[in-house]
């Protein structure tokens, strides 16, 4: 058997090959990623894009929550302090109910609901990042008027849905025709109604009308509540997002990267092929019959 | 009958057949490095005997040629997986390039179609924010520049395939007239009688440099190497070559035409040029569409979505995309219909002063994960990856395993072909002491007759 002689060829294709696995090698270890580009494994690096996408959305949504927190926080913070008059204001209907007072402290106590009133109503007008809170989609002042002329709520009925999740919304806003002048509730009408019977009406009035404004009470706490429930999904859900961009980083690590230990051992190990081929090469290509023939012979 | 002067022949027959056993260890040796060169041998054959009496003699040696040591067979192999080789290294090359135009890392179209639709998240928690609708229009035209430059990447490559068809046809032209003037010299040698290694070893030169740009069949002919193409286009009868020519076809790209006026593009397989119509053709055009096709199916889905709802100033939704009519071009012609932020259509009430709603941005968020006619707008930029991933991948493992079982084949036919050395320093050491040996022959019998000179004065 005859073997090629020619074996420049062949030591240069091993060397190349070496020295490409040397670099791949190389390129694994600094970069800490088993694929570079698409071709290194199409079908991951397929999977890495969507994976990419949903952790950005995920991102998002966490974003998003955060911001309906604050959103949230401070609505219902206004709540609470609607809350904290609506009760006030049911102390002194039923103060002024009591047939002792003098229609003086009636009307001094008619004052007082209308401050409470005027209170609620700035309170209904607070607004967050420059709209009204309590509008609906409305981008002017949610309710105009004075005491005098009443009060009427310019917003709408409009609901905002905040995507907090690929399949969960969450409400951000209750508008003002729902929170203060639902029909179930009307806050601003039983204040104003209070007021209005401590100066005219009779002690039955100011009974019924104190029995309207603890029905508007107990309709806002209920909503009050739907803030406080709204604030607890949104933390269970920023829980379980940051538990899913965990699971999204692991899934993108386990698709396109490389444990360090084992890319560290191909690099060593690449090195010691290509330095032994080096080696090898050198002492094989100038290996010749020539070298052992004398002169003279 | 035996005498001094038959001897005396003997001994020169053999000093000139060392002398040409040392002429062609000479030539290769000097040969050593030369490609495509073919190890020659002398061929010599014991002369015929003469009968004395009993006794028969051998007359010594005679000279009945030089012969190359070659195996046509392996010659064939190499040449038709020369000619894969260079289909998928040509391959392997355009592809590498267009593979950069779909990162899995930094930006790309994935992420720049992911940040639009997490801008419009973003944007439903508060609508009315300039800031957040600015960002929803800027990465909208970062969606859009991704389209338009992948879609110019495509095309590049495609133009400068179009001037690799065009040297390599004039390349095959060159070398099949190279081969059909080899076939006639050929001829004339065998004609002659004279040995026609060299002749063969350039043209199995000229024939693997073919290979190396298309798929070829050569068959020995009695009229010299028959080469045609893969499909059968006659290159090489005889001494007649047949010489193709290139000309812009009906899609804007050089076809490659044969001698009769036939278009043969489609045809061609095999070797540089083969690989490169190949990606021009097929490969290039099925990325091109994949992403005409999803630029198109999420502009229309997105134009839809805004429709349903209203812009900032309580105005119907416009289309933000302008798409040409067909999906073909739509990568390369999509652009922003508006640079006003206030055209995004986040809210679903037209009533005056309701520029805080949201209620459309949901809709807007569906497309990208809405089940469009080719999968979601997330899939199908996926599948694009995938697509050209696996492309670049294929043709760079056909590369290599080809690249393997043509070592495999370059070593066999070294082995049997190429020149060692190590065996030819062996050789001239074996022709001269047998050159020695014969002169020395001719100095005994030179003495032989001068003794039988001396007795006879």
């Amino acid at each position: 058997m005859r073997f090629n002689p020619n074996i420049n060829a062949a030591v240069i294709s091993d060397i190349q090959q070496s020295e490409d696995n040397l670099q791949t090698a190389f390129q694994q270890e600094s970069t800490g990623l088993r694929v570079n580009s698409a071709s290194d494994d199409p079908a991951a690096s397929a999977a890495l894009v969507q994976v990419q996408a949903q952790a950005a959305n995920i991102d998002q949504y966490t974003a998003n929550a955060d911001s309906i927190i604050a959103q949230a926080q401070t609505a219902d913070g206004v709540v609470s302090s609607v809350v904290q008059y609506l009760t006030q204001a049911i102390t002194l209907g039923t103060e002024g109910a009591n047939s002792d007072e003098s229609t003086a402290d009636k009307a001094a106590i008619s004052a007082q609901v209308q401050g409470l009133l005027q209170s609620v109503v700035g309170l209904a007008n607070t607004t967050y990042q420059g709209v009204s809170l309590f509008g609906g989609s409305y981008s002017g002042q949610a309710f105009t008027g004075n005491p005098t002329s009443g009060y009427t709520y310019q917003g709408n009925s409009d609901v905002n849905q905040v995507n907090v999740g690929d399949s969960l919304t969450v409400q951000v806003n209750i508008p003002g025709s729902t929170l203060f002048t639902s029909s179930s509730g009307n806050v601003i009408a039983a204040l104003s109604g209070l007021a209005t019977a401590l100066t005219t009406g009779t002690t039955t009035d100011i009974g019924n009308a104190t029995a309207a404004v603890t029905t508007a009470l107990n309709y806002v706490t209920q909503q009050h509540a739907v803030y406080g429930n709204t604030i607890n999904q949104l933390n269970s859900q920023e829980t379980y997002l940051s538990q899913e961009k965990v699971t999204l980083t692991s899934r993108e690590n386990s698709l396109v990267g490389i444990d360090p230990a084992t890319a560290a051992e191909q690099l060593s190990q690449a090195e010691t092929e290509n330095s032994s081929v080096l080696a090898a090469a050198a002492k094989v290509i100038q290996n010749s019959l020539l070298n052992y023939l004398s002169p003279t012979s | 009958m035996s005498s001094l002067s038959s001897s005396l022949a003997i001994a020169s027959q053999s000093l000139q057949a060392q002398e040409l056993e040392i002429q062609v260890t000479n030539n290769n040796i000097a040969n050593v490095n030369t490609a495509g060169y073919t190890r020659e041998t002398v061929n010599l054959a014991e002369a015929g005997a003469i009968q004395e009496g009993s006794v028969s003699v051998g007359e010594g040696v005679d000279i009945v040629g030089v012969n190359s040591v070659r195996d046509n067979l392996l010659t064939l192999r190499i040449q038709q997986q020369t000619s894969q080789q260079s289909s998928a290294q040509a391959q392997v090359n355009a592809l590498t390039q267009i593979e950069s135009l779909f990162p899995t890392s930094g930006t790309s179209l994935s992420s720049s179609l992911s940040s639009f639709f997490t801008s419009l998240s973003s944007l439903s928690t508060d609508p009315t924010s300039t800031a957040d609708r600015q960002t929803v229009l800027q990465n909208a035209q970062t969606v859009v520049d991704q389209f338009n430059s992948i879609s110019a990447g495509l095309s590049g490559p495609s133009s400068g395939l179009d001037t690799n068809v065009d040297t390599d046809v004039t390349q095959v032209n060159q070398l099949s007239s190279e081969a059909a003037s080899l076939n006639v010299q050929l001829l004339q040698q065998q004609a002659a009688g004279q040995s026609t290694g060299t002749i063969t070893d350039q043209l199995n030169q000229v024939e693997t440099q073919l290979a190396t740009l298309t798929n070829i069949t050569v068959t020995h002919t009695s009229q010299g190497d028959s080469i045609v193409t893969g499909n059968g286009t006659p290159l090489v009868i005889g001494s007649q070559s047949y010489a193709l020519r290139t000309a812009i076809g009906t899609d804007g790209h050089q076809q490659v035409w044969d001698s009769n006026g036939t278009d043969i593009t489609s045809a061609i397989s095999g070797g540089d040029l083969g690989g490169t119509i190949e990606v021009r053709d097929t490969q290039i055009p099925a990325l091109q569409n994949s992403l005409d096709t999803l630029a198109n199916q999420f502009a229309t889905a997105f134009n839809a979505a805004q429709e349903q709802g209203y812009d900032q100033n309580g105005n119907a939704g416009a289309a933000l995309f302008t798409i040409p009519t067909t999906v073909a071009g739509s990568a390369a012609g999509i652009s922003l219909a508006t640079t006003d932020p206030t055209a995004i259509a986040a809210s679903s009430d037209n009533l005056a002063n309701t520029s805080g709603s949201n209620g459309n941005v949901a809709s807007l968020l569906a497309v990208q994960n809405a089940s469009l006619a080719s999968g979601s707008v997330t899939t199908q930029s996926a599948n694009l990856i995938y697509q050209i991933g696996n492309l670049t991948a294929t043709a760079t493992a056909q590369s290599t395993a080809i690249t393997q079982s043509l070592t495999t084949l370059n070593n066999q036919q070294g082995s049997l072909s190429g020149v060692s050395i190590d065996q030819e320093s062996a050789n001239l050491i074996q022709f001269q002491q047998a050159y020695q040996a014969a002169a020395k022959v001719i100095s005994t019998i030179q003495s032989l007759f001068e003794t039988t000179i001396n007795m006879i004065s």
